[in-house]
């Protein structure tokens, strides 16, 4: 697909500058987007994490009804005018309960994101520029943290954080009585959003170490050297620009996945605890009636793999857009 | 060579040991009390009676009062001795239900395993042959769903498709060895899961050999297709496959852990999802444990088996 695009891409460049004798001048970004928005499957992508975003956002105002509203006269009913994607066993709105999930799904992603961008450019960049100690035994972290699987990882961080994190919101509650720290919701998520960060940093901090390393390489950063250039403006000028397309890209994986691990921490019981609505859980809870009433644990299945295939896409998509020089990575 | 072992049993060692001593200080770090966890299975009925007294006395039982560095010593000591502890729901040995699952599970990603390497091999040469076709765009583009799609999304939604809607299958549950009609679902959706990585390592591959001079002297020399894919394309290509062996190995442990209850297969992944659902940090701890040996096992075995598929290494 990369090398399609890019040849298609390059003809019609070289055609254009043949027929007219007037360059249009392209900006690095406007041909980055222009790359992303001739790819069907990147607008696919793009569509559905705009969707995703506007469920994540608005979804509490557009929804029907409220996550936990039981409707008793419409237990486990199929998808109906009233409750469009039917309600689950105690009568709950599935639809409503699937936007509550998004703005779950869509709060842990950003907020992991957030938190191993940067503890993951911290240590790359103190692996690439601190030496070689501190470059080995940022390295051995990084491998130790890869040679377990993220979800055994994230699972056991987030079953062992959770007391503490517990106990701590009890005592500030009890020292202060922030309404805040009495509802649990938010210990969930911070429990969540502890053990996820811990898994996805590495990702970053080979990214930026790596970078570091071959761009120390270029005869560019030599020659900005040799007239006397200092090390921060060369991480800012060079590094950085150099750096954002490759993090950018990262970044949407990334985000795919902290929502997998996320619900699948709730699926097993650790992460978002009901009746707060998770997709994860929202599985969980239904997957042993699936035989009988197969939609409860479809809807939220197909949400997950249709929202995750999306922003896999619009990865894809980016990938080959602002990195039209580099291979498909594994 | 055998400095080549050596170090490579260098780095695998030490990995290990910090697997061990992080496993073990995230366990100890929280205050969360398994005793207090016990009670509240109990209450109304049982803890009403515990004294405090009963209480301290499990406590000193599992060695809970003890201070880190005593409790990590005396864990290690045990755990070389093939004692893992014994589970808190249940009292059960962690050690004899992890050897009692472990066997099925072993089958199961074996087969996986086989099926991966069985449908990826030919997909991603398939995918490289016919490169920048809407074949190779449905290949790399298919496996991609099973790339981040998790197990416990595609298990029920298979389900739902091969029972409900298609009908050509009854509800496969439980286990009764390997060569059953049962198995075939739960295989399948386990080797989905690391199929992606085999696919594009392949491709990539062969992509790259195809472009070597000896392809172009066997295709200028009148070979067939099929005898040069088979002889010089793939023999060359394959080595690399091999690398993701340890992917392979993380897939699959960590799909049987939402597969197992699903399907009712009494397996190693069970173990670890009744373990987490439960907060049985024994379990836990054991199951964390055999996966990070089994994925540094597989490594160090790629790694070592690597020298003599692609002699070119030892030289490095």
């Amino acid at each position: 697909m990369v090398e399609s695009t890019e040849t298609v891409s390059d003809n019609k460049l070289g055609d254009e500058l043949n027929s007219e004798s007037q360059v249009k001048t392209r900006s690095l970004w406007q041909d980055a987007v222009r790359r992303l928005l001739r790819n069907r499957l990147s607008i696919i992508g793009l569509i559905i994490s705009s969707l995703l975003l506007i469920a994540a956002f608005l979804g509490p105002t557009i929804a029907p009804y409220s996550y936990t509203e039981q409707d008793l006269m419409n237990v486990a009913k199929m998808p109906s005018p009233d409750h469009w994607l039917g309600t689950d066993e105690i009568g709950r709105d599935l639809f409503s309960r699937v936007l509550w999930g998004a703005r779950t799904a869509t709060l842990v992603a950003t907020f992991t994101t957030v938190i191993s961008v940067i503890i993951g450019v911290l240590l790359g960049a103190l692996a690439g520029y601190g030496g070689q100690l501190a470059d080995n035994i940022i390295g051995r972290l990084i491998d130790i943290v890869m040679s377990v699987p993220d979800l055994l990882l994230a699972a056991l961080i987030a079953v062992s954080i959770k007391q503490p994190v517990v106990s701590w919101a009890e005592g500030i509650y009890e020292s202060n009585g922030f309404p805040l720290f009495a509802d649990t919701t938010w210990l969930d998520l911070l429990v969540v959003f502890g053990g996820l960060a811990f898994v996805s940093w590495p990702g970053y901090a080979r990214l930026i170490r790596g970078q570091i390393f071959s761009l120390r390489e270029e005869q560019y950063i030599e020659a900005a050297k040799a007239v006397g250039v200092s090390e921060m403006k060369i991480a800012l000028r060079h590094l950085l620009p150099n750096a954002i397309g490759p993090v950018i890209v990262t970044l949407t994986f990334s985000f795919s996945s902290a929502m997998v691990l996320e619900s699948s921490l709730s699926y097993l019981g650790i992460g978002i605890q009901p009746p707060q609505a998770s997709w994860g859980n929202m599985i969980a809870s239904n997957i042993g009636s699936w035989s009988y009433r197969p939609w409860l644990v479809a809807v939220p299945a197909l949400t997950l793999a249709i929202v995750t295939l999306g922003i896999n896409f619009l990865g894809d998509g980016l990938n080959d857009a602002l990195n039209p020089r580099s291979k498909r990575s594994i | 060579m055998f400095i080549y072992t050596l170090k490579r049993l260098a780095v695998a060692i030490p990995t290990f040991v910090v697997v061990l001593i992080i496993t073990f200080t995230l366990t100890v770090i929280s205050p969360f009390d398994p005793v207090a966890m016990m009670m509240t299975q109990f209450e109304g009925t049982l803890d009403t009676l515990a004294t405090e007294d009963a209480i301290k006395r499990i406590r000193d039982q599992y060695g809970l009062n003890d201070s880190y560095g005593v409790q990590f010593t005396r864990w290690l000591g045990r755990m070389l001795q093939g004692d893992l502890g014994i589970s808190i729901n249940g009292q059960r040995n962690v050690l004899r239900m992890i050897v009692k699952t472990f066997p099925i599970s072993f089958q199961l990603g074996l087969a996986g395993a086989v099926v991966t390497i069985l449908m990826g091999i030919p997909l991603g040469c398939l995918a490289a042959l016919r490169q920048n076709t809407w074949l190779d765009y449905t290949i790399v583009g298919g496996t991609l769903v099973f790339r981040t799609v998790p197990v416990f999304v595609l298990a029920p939604l298979l389900l739902v498709l091969f029972v409900l809607v298609l009908g050509i299958m009854n509800v496969p549950r439980g286990w009764d060895g390997l060569f059953q009609t049962k198995v075939i679902l739960p295989v399948f959706i386990l080797a989905l899961g690391p199929l992606p990585v085999v696919v594009r390592q392949t491709r990539a591959a062969v992509l790259e050999v195809f472009s070597m001079d000896y392809v172009r002297t066997a295709k200028m020399k009148g070979l067939e297709m099929w005898r040069i894919i088979i002889r010089h394309i793939l023999r060359n290509a394959l080595i690399p496959v091999v690398t993701t062996l340890g992917f392979i190995a993380a897939g699959l442990i960590v799909g049987s852990i939402f597969l197992d209850s699903i399907f009712a297969i009494p397996g190693f992944g069970g173990v670890a999802e009744a373990g987490f659902r439960g907060f049985d940090y024994p379990v836990i701890m054991g199951v964390t444990m055999v996966s990070a040996i089994m994925i540094i096992l597989t490594n160090l075995f790629v790694d070592l088996i690597y020298p003599f598929l692609d002699p070119r290494i030892k030289l490095e």
